[in-house]
């Protein structure tokens, strides 16, 4: 038998997948392509919050994260019109800075009280959009973001990301080096610190992990991408407003999470992937979608904890089981 | 002798980890069986398995000839087992005659309330005095004699004790001890845990010692007393 | 400011905390035992608004009565949110919180195929009028709002101090294990403390149905307001989520006549975080239930 090696395993895994991004807007219609972009940011986004979940802080602001991106992208845009390669680094930076204010107060709480704690900073920061028509615009939000582009008309090297194919591979490219760094953190020493922070708080606190710096830490770098992918979406849609940021969405992403799980860095993507397909799908349900959501939600937190991603080892744990009980048998 | 209560071949695992294995004990009607034992022994699992609020992977329990292994705790209870767990665990926030109450959840028929109201006060006069006092504010033999009482108010035929005299002054030690007898002078029987072998052996009539899950040693107590390994090891003699 | 202003601002917040309390009590009661923390308390609040709208503006029943059968059919709800979701995540507080985030799209959902989805329904008031204090207006339909929390909390007071299986529950919030020796089962009590939790938030609606929109989304204001007050009061503790609830109940009310509700809702997040930074447990944090 052909004996594979993980990492070469994931290579071409990876390799196929990226070929797949990188051919698709040839296959599919521009309708198609609109949400192939969304499921990208996505992508980033539901990694991003994977990397909190893996400290075991599961956050509710995280889409306020976002927003914040998307928000700084949109005063500096199109206040300061600032170009994007000034404006994309500044809101990811903008971000980490406010999930800093955040995660301070945040990292005195633990658990519940952590979830609910962050969901009113968010709720803050919502309303503030909301209260402050100058810069934020109020409730009617941020219209006529500045579209991203490169050059000007005319010029060799102009190109017009307001194309849907070319935004589409500028989020492509932003969706892989953010899952690079991921990726990387994830299997370093330093996310393997913070996931021990997860399973046993004491014990890393007596190896020397400062636990309370490190959930801080994870804060900022999860904040910095969430910011990412909120700069993307704000010029992706050209307008923004609170509620693109409410507590739906984040719900969604909670969905996302639970269905792939957290515990491996593919269960997110295997959460946005299975439920951006069911999203699509079920258009015809209309109204019913978000029941049918709800419902999917239930039946995974009650039936498979831990998400899509333990569904191998179950199925394993299982047949093992009925093998064993037919050889007792 | 009829016996009231038998565990066959019990363990224990708390996940993968094994607490006990293989326990057999039997506890004649009327009687005062102890199991002693260093830390982590395994008495405590032991008496959690009794009274349901763990199960045992292997072996059986059973109460008047019958499994109680498919019992939930609350039933187990029902049928006259009573435990009174490690650290008294008294409702804080409640007072000395809530906390009775309490014990009295599955016998609140207001007569037989009353009867087993009086019986408690009568082993603990000092309770009596304090029943408007929040049981949190109490001291820790108070708390242990609020401990037994509520377990004495469900009007048992068994009672379970873990380690009844943990952290308490000698007198209050004895004072506990003493009581322990009365209530098994009344007929009931009783499982009693102890770290403090020798008080342990003292008062009761036949004793299982435990270590690191398994039983290694029973016998009468007092022939236990006289045994010189058990001497060595938990009554700190040379 | 004059004193019809001082009197008009004192008895909008005397009603806005018998409300937050009303609502903010289920959820601590509920919290309280076994950690169940419902997301979907405010859907609770708002299917308490719609048996007021079923059973009161078509159907015709009397006001009052539609209020009080609030209690037993919102109570229901709680109690299959128990049943299905609770007792398979118990001991997973987080699970069970987003897990009832779903129930809550599912009752939104429901309601909306029902009643009209975003479709504000009108209550007419059964209590038209006001009466006068000091120069300020004050319409019976929100007076009547002080009373009925004074009445309910009450009763729940005497259920956990008087009533046995009041004060089972009570045991079971201080030490669900020691309760369990004693006989008491937790299924019953998780149920119990659901029905009361459904019950209270149910009845809540039902009293604001003639007062504020009533639509399928209504309850998440509520439940965000709700969710501070018992963490400002100490999640599971009944006396600090009351407590909070007219410490939040007045912030709001006079952060909104002086400035506007939106920078209301900012000071008592404001409030809440500055709570769990000063004291994480909450104002009456070792006080349970
Ligand atoms: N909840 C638990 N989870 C895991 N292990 C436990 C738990 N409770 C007890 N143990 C282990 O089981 C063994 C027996 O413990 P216990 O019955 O409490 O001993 P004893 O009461 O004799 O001191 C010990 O090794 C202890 O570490
Ligand atoms: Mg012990």
């Amino acid at each position: 038998m052909l004996k594979f090696n993980l990492s070469n395993h994931l290579l071409v895994g990876s390799l196929v997948v990226i070929v797949f991004f990188v051919v698709a807007p040839n296959l599919v219609s521009a309708y198609r392509l609109e949400l192939l972009t969304i499921f990208l940011i996505n992508v980033i986004l539901a990694q991003s919050y994977r990397l909190m979940a893996t400290t075991g802080d599961w956050t509710l602001c995280h889409y306020i994260l976002m927003g914040v991106g998307a928000y700084a992208t949109g005063v500096l845009a199109k206040m300061a019109g600032l170009p994007f390669y000034v404006v994309m680094p500044m809101a990811c930076v903008v971000t980490a800075f406010v999930s800093l204010l955040f995660a301070i107060p945040l990292s005195r709480t633990l658990g519940f009280a952590f979830f609910i704690a962050s969901f009113a900073l968010g709720e803050f920061v919502r309303h503030v959009w909301l209260k402050f028509h100058y810069p934020f615009g109020g409730a009617r939000g941020i219209n006529g973001i500045p579209k991203l582009e490169i050059g000007q008309g005319g010029e060799w090297y102009f190109i017009d990301f307001w194309d849907s194919q070319n935004f589409y591979y500028f989020t492509l490219i932003f969706t892989i080096l953010a899952l690079m760094i991921l990726f990387r953190i994830d299997r370093s020493r330093l996310g393997n610190a913070w996931k021990s922070i997860y399973s046993d708080r004491e014990l890393s606190e007596s190896i020397g992990i400062d636990v309370a710096k490190s959930r801080i830490m994870v804060f900022c770098v999860s904040g910095f991408l969430a910011g990412l992918a909120g700069s993307l979406l704000a010029y992706q849609i050209g307008s923004i407003d609170p509620h693109n940021f409410e507590m739906v969405e984040m719900v969604y992403l909670i969905i996302w999470c639970v269905v792939g799980g957290v515990k491996t860095f593919w269960g997110p993507l295997i959460g946005v992937l299975s439920m951006s397909v069911v999203f699509e799908l079920t258009r015809p349900l209309a109204e019913w979608r978000p029941a049918l959501f709800g419902l999917i939600l239930i039946l995974f937190l009650v039936l498979l904890p831990g998400g899509l991603e333990t569904l191998p080892a179950r199925i394993r744990a299982m047949l093992n089981k009925t093998s064993k009980q037919r050889e007792a048998g | 002798m009829t016996v009231l209560l038998e565990l066959k071949n019990t363990s224990v695992f708390y996940g993968k980890v094994r607490a006990t294995s293989s326990v057999s004990i039997s506890v004649p009607e009327g009687q005062i069986i102890t199991l002693i034992g260093s830390n982590g022994a395994g008495k405590s699992t032991t008496l959690r398995m009794i009274s349901g609020l763990e199960r045992p992977q292997e072996g059986d329990v059973l109460f008047e000839g019958q499994s109680i292994l498919s019992l939930p705790p609350e039933k187990i209870t029902g049928i006259g087992i009573a435990h009174v767990p490690e650290g008294r665990r008294v409702f804080s926030q409640m007072t000395v005659m809530e906390n009775l109450e309490m014990g009295a959840y599955l016998r609140s028929e207001s007569k037989e309330m009353a009867r087993n109201l009086d019986l408690v006060f009568s082993h603990f006069p000092r309770l009596k005095e304090r029943v408007g006092q929040y049981a949190g504010t109490m001291s820790g033999g108070e708390q242990q004699m609020l401990a037994m009482g509520r377990a004495l108010m469900s009007n048992p035929k068994l009672i379970l004790m873990d380690e009844p005299t943990l952290g308490l002054s000698p007198i209050m030690c004895q004072e506990i001890a003493g009581i322990i007898k009365e209530i098994n002078g009344n007929g009931r029987t009783i499982v009693l845990v102890e770290q403090n072998a020798r008080l342990a052996l003292a008062l009761a009539h036949y004793g299982y010692v435990l270590d690191t899950g398994e039983v290694v040693i029973e016998g009468a107590a007092d022939k236990l007393r006289e045994n010189g390994d058990i001497q060595k090891t938990y009554l700190g003699l040379d | 400011m004059g004193v019809d202003t001082i009197v008009q601002t004192f008895t909008n917040a005397l009603v806005l905390g018998s409300i937050y309390a009303m609502v903010a009590v289920g959820l601590a009661i509920a919290f309280g035992v076994m950690q169940m923390a419902n997301f979907a308390h405010g859907e609770l609040f708002m299917a308490g608004s719609y048996v007021v709208f079923t059973l009161y503006t078509l159907v015709g029943i009397p006001f009052l009565i539609a209020v009080i059968l609030a209690f037993p059919i919102v109570a229901a709800i709680g109690m299959v949110f128990e049943r299905l979701i609770f007792r398979p995540t118990r001991g997973n507080v987080l699970a069970g919180f987003m897990a009832t985030a779903g129930a809550g799209f599912i009752l939104q959902v429901l309601v909306g195929q029902q009643w009209g989805v975003g479709l504000m329904r009108s209550i007419q008031t059964p209590y038209p009028g006001s009466t006068e204090i000091l120069g300020a207006a004050i319409s019976y339909q929100r007076l009547l709002i002080f009373p009925a929390t004074v009445v309910m909390v009450s009763g729940l007071w005497y259920f956990l101090t008087r009533v046995k299986h009041g004060k089972a529950l009570r045991a079971c919030a201080q030490d669900p294990e020691a309760a369990v020796l004693q006989g008491i089962s937790l299924n019953k009590m998780t149920s119990l403390a659901m029905l009361l939790s459904g019950g209270f938030a149910g009845v809540g609606g039902a009293l604001m149905a003639p007062i504020i929109p009533v639509t399928p989304y209504m309850g998440h204001t509520f439940a965000v307001t709700a969710f501070i007050i018992v963490i400002v009061g100490g999640m599971a503790s009944i006396e600090g989520a009351v407590i909070a609830a007219f410490i939040l109940g007045f912030i709001h009310t006079i952060v909104t006549t002086m400035y506007d509700s939106v920078t209301a809702t900012m000071v008592g997040v404001f409030f809440m975080a500055l709570v769990l930074i000063v004291k994480p447990t909450g104002l009456m944090g070792r006080v349970k239930v």
